[in-house]
């Protein structure tokens, strides 16, 4: 069955970085995604225009500068030369990911919903670090480490699909898919394991 | 594999130890993620009802990576605490995770930025 998750991998790697923010939204308690999606949406595109406005006239002011100037004026303006850019391409891909999502099947935007909402519970990963600590942790930590815990869920579980695709088999994973794909991961150092240190020369 | 079973053994020590030895191995402790992870799997390409098995060696998974690291991070920077820069430091090799830690705390210190001046523009009206 088509799976948009994993079909926009390369997409989705950028536009995880572009429209992060839209996960955000469902923790104050909006409504369906797809709603969600497109005010908020809207709202970067024209915030994010309105920068790349700021960068333009802030950019052709130090231009002016430089032509009188030396160097370390011409310095100033490259990186925001790149910022612009890179907002630019943040757009593009923006409008891209809109495109590929208006055209997504009932169930692809099913899956696409459940995709960009699941996220571990804060309070539980802020308990299980805690009780390894012993001492209490920052929020931030909390935050980064149930973003990372989901990368490494997706990561074993699109190699357990690669792993079942393999052996000719159909969706609902088996544990023994499960089992290769972390045998795989793990000869791919993606899985940390510090419980067996290997003595090099004896 | 054998590999999976001594792994969450070793977990349910780490925990607070519920009495009573199973010989199961895997169910002394409470599933902590089952629904989120059922979510989370369909998302990434499951079936939309993923075998409890796999949800479950998938959540020991989850939380062994998260021991991992955690013990990792206390043992560099500031030793005994946990703190983002270390996490940030030991995920540098890995692409993927870097740039979602990245993207994470730049939104998150946009929207306490945006929340901040909300509050304060209702405030001042």
């Amino acid at each position: 069955m088509a799976d948009p998750a994993r079909m926009i991998k390369p997409e989705v790697k950028a536009e995880r970085a572009a429209s992060a923010h839209e996960e955000r939204p469902k923790s104050e308690g909006s409504g369906d995604a797809a709603a969600a999606a497109k005010p908020t949406d809207v709202n970067k595109e024209s915030s994010s225009q309105d920068a790349v406005k700021e960068e333009e006239t802030s950019e052709t002011a130090a231009g002016e500068d430089d032509d009188e100037q030396s160097a370390a004026k011409r310095l100033k303006v490259d990186p925001e030369k790149k910022k612009e850019r890179r907002q630019k391409v943040d757009e593009d891909e923006i409008q891209k990911m809109q495109v590929l999502v208006s055209s997504f099947s009932e169930e692809q935007l099913n899956r696409y919903e459940m995709y960009r909402r699941s996220a571990f519970p804060k309070a539980a990963i802020k308990r299980l670090i805690q009780s390894i600590t012993g001492s209490s942790v920052s929020q931030n930590v909390v935050i980064a480490m149930s973003g990372i815990s989901k990368v490494f869920a997706g990561e074993i579980v699109e190699e357990a699909l690669d792993v079942c695709e393999k052996w000719g088999e159909t969706p609902p994973l088996q544990p023994k898919h499960m089992r290769e794909a972390v045998r795989r991961l793990k000869c791919k150092d993606q899985i940390p394991n510090t419980k067996h240190k290997q003595i090099l020369f004896h | 594999m054998a590999e999976e079973e001594d792994e969450a053994g070793y977990e349910d020590e780490l925990d607070d130890g519920s009495g009573g030895v199973d010989a199961g191995g895997h169910g002394k402790r409470k599933r902590l993620f089952s629904k989120e992870l059922r979510c989370m799997m369909y998302g990434f390409g499951d079936d939309q009802n993923p075998y409890t098995e796999s949800v479950d060696i998938l959540e020991d998974l989850v939380i062994e990576f998260i021991t991992e690291m955690t013990h990792k991070a206390m043992s560099i920077g500031r030793q005994g605490r946990v703190q983002v820069e270390d996490i940030v430091f030991l995920i540098r090799k890995d692409p993927r995770k870097f740039a979602r830690v990245k993207d994470l705390l730049t939104m998150n210190e946009e929207l306490k930025r945006a929340r901040k001046a909300f509050d304060e523009a209702n405030y001042g009206s």
